[in-house]
C-alpha cells in the first residue's frame, strides 16, 4: 500500500481511481503514480502513464509565441509542431496564435511554474485552462502507432508522423491532441483529452493495448 | 470415421499430420487433421454430402473448396450458414447439416425435385398474391420451409473490433500477380500490405499445376514467398477479405473478429478469377466440383476426390488436372473437351501417352447419380453439334468424381463497386475491366492475363504504375502484357428436356428459368435477377453471373455485352453485423465527484454525455427520495453538483460588447463584482439557452450555460465573432471548472468554516453578487444565485480539486446535517420557484414574450443576436403563452407533454402542453409549467389538461413563483 494516496491531496488527476495498485509520489501538491511493479521494460513494450498533475499551462493571442520566446521556450515555427526543450518541457504550437507548454517529468513540472510566474503581455495574450481542462495522460513504447490505429483514424506511423508532430483529432470518439515525443528515448505519444472524460480514454487505451501486452506504467518506469 | 484415404506429401498443404482432430457431423464421430476444412476432413473420411440445397433438397457437396459457394454450408452449435470449405475443424466441434425435413442423408423433403415443373421461376411471386388474404395463409408454411440454420438466441456478445491500417500500396489477393506487385512496389520502397483470402499465401501457385511435369508452381511459390516473408516493407494479412471498395481506396478488410479498415495511396487487386461450371443434367450432384477443387482437395488438404474421374473442360487447365490426377493414383477415364481441339498440342499429347482417352468437341449431356442423387456414377458423354446442341448417340463413363471448368469469370466485384465496367470479348467469350478510378490497379487473371509468366509480368506492371504515382518508379517504365491464352469455352451451356440443369447452384435455378424469365418480360438482367433471385443466394453470382447474362443475351437478341451481368455490392462476402459494429466506442464524461455520488447511492440520469445524479436512494423510491432532498434544502442545507454546467470565459477589450450583442440583456454596464441572467435568442428570435455572466474584471466575463447546449452556445460565439471581429479571446472551461451549489438556509455557515477570506455577510456577499477567494484552501469563484429559492452559492473550483472541494463540504457541514441533492430534486425546487429550463420548457418556437421573459430583455440597447425577430414576434397577437398552474392533491398528475385542450369536449382543439409538472410538498400540491392557449392565462382561470388514460383534469392558473413569492429566502 503506497503512504502516499491521491486522497491526502486537495488536487486529484482526473483517473487516479485507476491507479489502485500504483506507489505514488507527490508531484505540483498531488499524487502520481510512480511505479506500477513493472518497470522500464513495460515501458519500452507498451505502456500506459497518467500525467495529469504535471503542471502544464497554455497561452493564446497575437503576443503568445513572444511571451514565450521571451520566457526562453523554443517555438515551434508552425501549428501541429511540438519543440522540446533541454530541460523536457514541450511546447505545443495548435494554432498560429495558441500554444501549450506540457512541464517535463524530470523536474516534476517545475520550469512551467516559473512559466506561469512570469506575467503576462498587457495585451493579446491570455491564459488557459488546460491543467484543469484537459487530463494528460501518456502512451509509451514500441507498437504506439498500431495501438492508436484501433481508435484513431489518422495515419500516426513514424513516417507520417514524426517525433515532433501534433494531431488534433478524434481518438475514441473524442477530441485529442495527440503529440509524438521521447522521453529518454522511449516512444511516447502524449494524449490530451478533455478531463470529464479521462476515465473513458483510459479505459479505452488500455482496451487497444490489451494484444500488445500494455499495462499501466508509472512515471519511474521512464527513466 | 477414419482419415486413412489421405494422399501422401507433399499433398496436404495445409494440414498438419502429427495432430489429428476429432469432431461430429450430423452426430458420427469422424477424423482429421489440424488444418483442415469441415469440408475436407470430411471427404478425408469419404463423407461427400454436405448441404441440402435451398428449394428442392437436393444432396450437395463440394463445388469449389475456396467458400465461394452455398453448397457447403453447415450448422454450428452457435452459428447457422457456416462455410464447411472455410471453417477449420477443431477438437469437440459438433457440426450438423441444416435445411432438411428428417435427417441429412433421408431428407423428406427432397420429393419437392419431383414437382419442381410446378414450381417455375417467379412461383412464390404469381402464387400467393390471389385471392386476397393467399399470401397471409400461406406465408407461415412458407416461411418454415424457407431460411436455412437455426439462430442461437441464447447467443452471448463476443469482442470484435476495428483498426487502421495506413500502406502506400494494397494488394488484394496473393496469387502469382499478387505477389509480383507487392514484391516489386516493396522493392522500390513503398510500403505494402498484402491481402490473402485464404490461410496461405500463393493463389492459384497453391492448387493449379501449370506445366505438364507438376514443377512450376512449387518451385515459383517457394521463391516468391521467400521474398516477401522477409520484406520489411510488406505486410501480410491471411484469412483476410477484402470485402469492399471506396472512394480513395479505403478497404475494409475482415480478418477473424477484426475489421481493418485500409487506406492506401495505391490500390493493386490482384483478385483472380472464379472457375465456371459447365450447365448439364444434374450438374450438382455431389462428386462433380470444378476442377480447381479437386486439386485444392488433393494439394490443400491431401484428400482424393474420387477413384475414377472425368474432366470436362473447355480450357487446357483441364488436360493438367488430369495428369494432377493421375499422379495421385486417381483413374481418369476421360477428359472431354468441349472445344475442337486443345491449345497446346503437348499438353494434350502427355494426357494421351497416360492411356487416357481424349474427347474432343464433346460434353457431358447428364451425370447419372447414384440412388438418391448422393454421388455421381456415370456420366453420358455427347458430341456437340451445334451451340448448346447435342448428338443423340452417347458414350457412358462410369466414374466417381467429375471435375469441370467451362473456364474463368474476373473476380469483378471490388472493381465493379469502384465503377469499373465490364465489357465482353466475343472472341474470348470473356468479360474483361475497364473504365477504373485513378489509382486502382488491376493485374493477373482478373485482367484477362492467364500465362503464368504473363501473370508475373502483369503484376509487376501494375506495381510499376502505382510506384510512378507515388514517385517511386525511379524512371522505370510500365509495359503493357498482352495474353494470348483462350480459357473459356463461349457456351458451355447443354440444357436437357428434363431440366436439373443448373445455373445457380444457391437459388436451385435452372437454364429453362433463367430464359423462361426473360420470356415473361424480363428482360434486363436486373429485372431478371429480381424476379429469379438469381445471384441472390450465399455466393452471389459468383457462378451464376456469366452464363445468365449469356442466357439472357441468347433469349433476347443482344450481345452479352449489352446485358452485363447484375450490380456488385459490398460486402463481398458475407460479414456479421458484429464487424460492422466492432467495439463501440460510446464517450460518456464524469465530473470530478461523480465517484463520490456513486458512493452516496445516487440514482445517475444522463445529461447529454454526462451522468448526474438524479437523486440519492432507491429508484423505485424516486419521489420519497426527491421529496425529502427538497424538503432538506428548504429547511436546512443541501450541495449539488452542477460540474456539468456550461462554462464560457470572454476575455479582452471588446469582451463587454461582445456580451452586449450575443445575450439579450445589457451588459456594458454590468458592475465587476456582480452576476446578470443571461438569455440568449437565435435569429428567429427563439430562446435557445439561458446562464449567469458573471463580470470577474472590465475585460473579462465568465458566463455559464445550460448542460447540454453550451457546445451550441460556444459554437454560436466563435461563428458570431467570425463577423464581427471584436478584440475578445473566447474559450469553452466548461471541463476545467467543478461546481457546486450549496444551498439551503444553513448553507452560509457551511461556507463560513471553510471560506475565511471572503466576507460572506448579507451585505459584504448580497445576493447576485461575484466574489473569489479560497473554500479550505482551494482558489474558487463564488456566485450567489438563487435557482432553487433558497440562499446559496455557487461554488465553482478548477476541477482537479473538485472532489476535494465535495469532500470538505460534506465534512463542514456535518453539524447542519448536510445533505446530497440530485438534478431531479433540483428542478422540483426551481419549479416551485418558477424558473424555466430552457429545452424543457422552451421549443423550438419559444420567444421571450411566451416566457414572461421581457425584463430580460434591453431595450435601449441597438442590436443582440436575434432582436429584429424578437421585436417582430412580439408585436403580433400573441397565440399562446407559458403560464404556471395547481392541481389539487390526490389529482391524476399531469406528466410533460400531456396535452392542454381549448375546452373539456371530446372535440376540442389542442392549445398547448405541460412541460413541467411535480407534486410539491412545499406547496402542498400538484405544480406545474404549460403552455396555453392566450385566452387561458388568466390568473384564477381553468384549463383542461388530457392526461393518461385519455382522463382530463382541471388546473388552475396561478401566479408565479408558486413558493416564496417574494423572493426573501434566496436573498436572506
Amino acid at each position: 500500500m503506497s503512504a502516499i494516496t491521491p486522497e491526502s491531496f486537495s488536487k486529484r488527476s482526473f483517473v487516479y481511481r485507476q491507479l489502485s495498485d500504483a506507489e505514488f509520489s507527490e508531484v505540483a501538491g498531488a499524487a502520481q503514480a510512480a511505479d506500477m511493479k513493472n518497470g522500464h521494460s513495460q515501458a519500452l513494450k507498451a505502456g500506459i502513464l497518467d500525467l495529469s498533475v504535471l503542471p502544464r499551462t497554455g497561452f493564446r493571442g497575437l503576443n503568445a509565441a513572444s511571451h514565450l520566446q521571451a520566457a526562453d521556450l523554443p517555438v515551434p515555427a508552425k501549428p501541429n509542431q511540438a519543440s522540446v526543450t533541454d530541460n523536457g518541457e514541450l511546447v505545443l504550437r495548435l494554432s498560429q496564435k495558441e500554444f501549450w507548454v506540457l512541464g517535463a517529468v524530470a523536474d516534476l513540472g517545475a520550469g512551467v511554474d516559473a512559466v506561469n510566474q512570469r506575467g503576462l503581455p498587457e495585451k493579446d495574450c491570455y491564459a488557459l485552462y488546460n491543467q484543469d481542462s484537459h487530463a494528460w495522460l501518456t502512451l509509451t513504447g514500441a507498437h504506439l502507432p498500431a495501438i492508436m490505429a484501433k481508435v484513431c483514424g489518422v495515419d500516426l506511423r513514424a513516417e507520417a508522423f514524426p517525433v515532433g508532430s501534433i494531431a488534433q483529432t478524434p481518438a475514441a470518439r473524442i477530441n485529442v491532441v495527440v503529440v509524438h515525443h521521447q522521453i529518454n528515448e522511449i516512444p511516447c505519444f502524449s494524449m490530451l483529452c478533455d478531463s470529464a472524460a479521462a476515465e473513458y480514454l483510459w479505459v479505452s487505451l488500455l482496451d487497444a493495448m490489451a494484444e500488445f501486452g500494455g499495462e499501466v506504467i508509472g512515471s519511474n518506469a521512464l527513466s | 470415421m477414419s482419415h486413412a484415404t489421405r494422399l501422401k506429401a507433399p499433398m496436404g498443404l495445409l494440414i498438419d499430420r502429427t495432430k489429428p482432430v476429432s469432431f461430429k457431423f450430423d452426430g458420427k464421430s469422424y477424423q482429421g487433421f489440424q488444418g483442415d476444412s469441415i469440408a475436407s476432413a470430411l471427404a478425408g473420411c469419404g463423407r461427400w454430402l454436405l448441404s441440402r440445397s435451398f428449394k428442392y433438397h437436393r444432396p450437395r457437396g463440394p463445388l469449389t473448396m475456396a467458400g465461394q459457394d452455398a453448397n457447403t454450408l453447415i450448422q454450428l452449435n452457435k452459428e447457422p450458414n457456416v462455410l464447411a470449405d472455410r471453417e477449420l475443424v477443431a477438437n469437440g466441434l459438433d457440426v450438423q447439416g441444416q435445411n432438411y425435413n428428417g435427417s441429412l442423408d433421408g431428407d423428406r423433403d427432397a420429393i419437392l425435385g419431383h414437382f419442381s415443373r410446378f414450381m417455375p421461376v417467379g412461383f412464390y411471386y404469381r402464387s400467393f398474391f390471389k385471392p386476397l388474404g393467399a399470401w397471409d395463409k400461406w406465408e407461415g408454411f412458407i416461411r418454415k420451409k424457407a431460411g436455412l440454420g437455426v439462430l442461437d438466441l441464447d447467443f452471448q456478445p463476443e469482442y470484435y473490433d476495428k483498426a487502421y491500417l495506413f500502406h502506400d500500396v494494397v494488394v488484394v489477393g496473393s496469387g502469382p500477380a499478387g505477389l509480383s506487385a507487392a514484391l516489386k512496389a516493396a522493392n522500390a520502397g513503398a510500403s505494402v500490405l498484402l491481402v490473402e483470402e485464404q490461410p496461405i499465401l500463393g493463389g492459384s501457385l497453391t492448387y493449379n499445376r501449370f506445366d505438364v511435369e507438376g514443377e512450376q508452381a512449387d518451385q515459383l511459390r517457394e521463391d516468391l514467398l521467400a521474398s516477401v516473408e522477409q520484406h520489411a516493407n510488406i505486410e501480410v494479412l491471411t484469412s483476410a477479405a477484402c470485402n469492399g471498395w471506396f472512394a480513395d481506396n479505403y478497404l475494409p478488410v475482415i480478418q477473424g473478429k477484426r475489421m481493418y479498415k485500409v487506406r492506401a495511396k495505391e490500390c493493386i487487386v490482384a483478385s483472380g478469377s472464379f472457375e465456371q461450371h459447365v450447365v448439364f443434367r444434374n450438374n450438382d450432384l455431389p462428386g462433380i466440383m470444378m476442377s480447381s477443387a479437386a486439386t485444392r482437395l488433393m494439394k490443400h488438404y491431401a484428400v482424393k476426390p474420387g477413384n475414377r474421374a472425368v474432366v470436362l473442360t473447355g480450357n487446357d487447365d483441364g488436360y493438367l488436372t488430369a495428369l494432377e490426377l493421375l499422379d495421385q493414383g486417381i483413374e481418369v477415364a476421360a477428359v472431354v473437351d468441349m472445344r475442337n481441339a486443345a491449345e497446346s498440342d503437348a499438353i494434350a499429347s502427355a494426357v494421351k501417352a497416360r492411356g487416357v482417352e481424349v474427347l474432343t468437341g464433346h460434353t457431358v449431356y447428364e451425370a447419372i447419380p447414384t440412388r438418391g442423387n448422393k454421388h455421381v456414377r456415370a456420366v453420358d458423354v455427347r458430341r456437340i453439334t451445334a451451340k448448346g446442341e447435342v448428338a443423340s448417340q452417347s458414350q457412358r463413363f462410369d466414374c466417381d468424381l467429375l471435375c469441370m471448368s467451362a473456364g474463368y469469370m474476373p473476380v469483378y466485384q471490388l472493381l465493379c463497386q469502384a465503377g469499373g465496367q465490364l465489357k465482353y470479348d466475343d472472341t474470348a467469350a470473356e468479360f474483361s475491366l475497364s473504365k477504373l478510378p485513378k489509382n486502382l490497379r488491376i493485374a493477373g487473371s482478373v485482367n484477362g492475363v492467364h500465362g503464368l509468366s504473363e501473370v508475373l509480368h502483369d503484376g509487376e506492371r501494375a506495381a510499376i504504375e502505382a510506384l510512378h504515382t507515388l514517385g517511386l518508379a525511379n524512371g522505370e517504365v510500365a509495359v503493357e502484357v498482352n495474353c494470348k491464352r483462350r480459357v473459356n469455352f463461349d457456351w458451355p451451356i447443354f440444357s436437357h428436356p428434363k431440366g436439373k440443369d443448373f445455373v445457380d447452384y444457391d437459388e436451385d435455378l435452372q437454364a429453362k428459368d433463367i430464359v423462361n424469365a426473360t420470356r415473361l418480360g424480363y428482360r434486363d438482367v436486373q429485372l431478371v435477377k429480381r424476379f429469379s433471385t438469381v445471384g441472390m443466394g450465399p455466393s452471389q453470382g459468383r457462378h451464376s453471373a456469366l452464363p445468365t447474362a449469356r442466357l439472357v443475351a441468347d433469349a433476347t437478341d443482344r450481345t452479352v455485352t449489352e446485358t452485363g451481368v447484375t450490380t456488385a455490392r459490398p460486402p463481398f462476402s458475407p460479414e456479421k453485423l458484429a464487424h460492422v459494429a466492432g467495439r463501440i466506442f460510446d464517450p460518456y464524461r464524469r465530473t470530478a465527484m461523480h465517484h463520490r455520488h456513486k458512493e452516496l447511492g445516487a440514482k445517475m440520469m444522463p445529461a447529454g454525455n454526462w451522468q448526474r445524479p438524479a437523486f440519492y436512494g432507491k429508484p423505485e423510491e424516486r419521489d420519497a427520495c426527491m421529496h425529502a432532498e427538497a424538503e432538506h434544502v428548504r429547511n436546512k442545507v443541501g450541495v449539488i453538483d452542477v460540474s456539468t454546467l456550461g462554462g464560457i470565459e470572454l476575455r479582452g477589450p471588446d469582451a463587454a460588447e461582445f456580451m452586449n450583442r450575443i445575450y439579450t440583456f445589457a451588459f456594458l454596464k454590468q458592475p465587476v463584482g456582480k452576476t446578470r441572467y443571461a438569455v440568449l435568442t437565435n435569429e428567429h428570435g427563439v430562446v435557445i439557452d439561458d446562464g449567469v455572466s458573471c463580470r470577474l474584471a472590465d475585460e473579462h466575463f465568465y458566463v455559464t450555460a445550460t448542460t447540454s447546449g453550451v457546445e451550441r452556445v460556444y459554437r454560436e460565439m466563435m461563428k458570431w465573432n467570425a463577423q464581427w471581429r471584436l478584440d475578445v479571446d473566447i474559450t469553452n472551461v466548461t471541463s476545467a471548472f467543478a461546481a457546486v451549489n450549496l444551498a439551503g438556509p444553513d448553507s452560509r455557515k457551511v461556507l463560513e468554516k471553510l471560506a475565511t477570506d471572503i466576507d460572506l455577510s448579507p451585505e459584504g456577499f448580497p445576493y447576485l453578487a461575484y466574489r473569489e477567494g479560497h473554500v479550505a484552501g482551494i482558489p474558487a469563484r463564488l456566485l450567489r444565485v438563487g435557482f432553487v429559492g433558497e440562499l446559496g452559492y455557487e461554488i465553482h473550483v478548477p476541477s482537479r480539486f473538485g472532489e476535494a472541494l465535495w469532500d470538505v463540504l460534506q465534512e463542514a457541514g456535518k453539524e447542519f446535517d448536510i445533505r446530497p441533492f440530485g438534478v431531479e430534486t433540483q428542478r422540483l425546487l426551481r419549479l416551485e420557484k418558477g424558473h424555466i429550463i430552457v429545452s424543457q420548457d422552451t421549443d423550438g418556437m419559444s420567444h421571450p414574450g411566451e416566457l414572461s421573459l421581457e425584463w430580460a430583455i434591453s431595450r435601449k440597447k441597438p442590436f443582440f443576436v436575434g432582436r429584429r425577430s424578437v421585436d417582430i414576434v412580439m408585436a403580433q397577437p400573441q397565440t399562446r403563452k407559458l403560464v404556471g398552474f395547481t392541481l389539487p392533491k390526490g389529482t391524476k398528475k399531469p406528466e410533460e407533454g400531456h396535452l392542454v385542450l381549448s375546452s373539456s369536449d371530446s372535440s376540442a382543439d389542442i392549445t398547448g402542453n405541460v412541460t413541467s409538472c411535480e407534486y410539491s410538498p412545499s406547496v402542498g400540491s400538484i405544480i406545474g409549467l404549460a403552455y396555453v392557449g392566450i385566452k387561458q392565462i388568466e390568473v384564477g382561470s381553468q384549463f383542461p389538461i388530457r392526461v393518461d388514460g385519455g382522463d382530463v383534469v382541471q388546473a388552475t392558473v396561478v401566479d408565479l413563483p408558486f413558493f416564496d413569492p417574494d423572493n426573501a429566502r434566496q436573498a436572506l
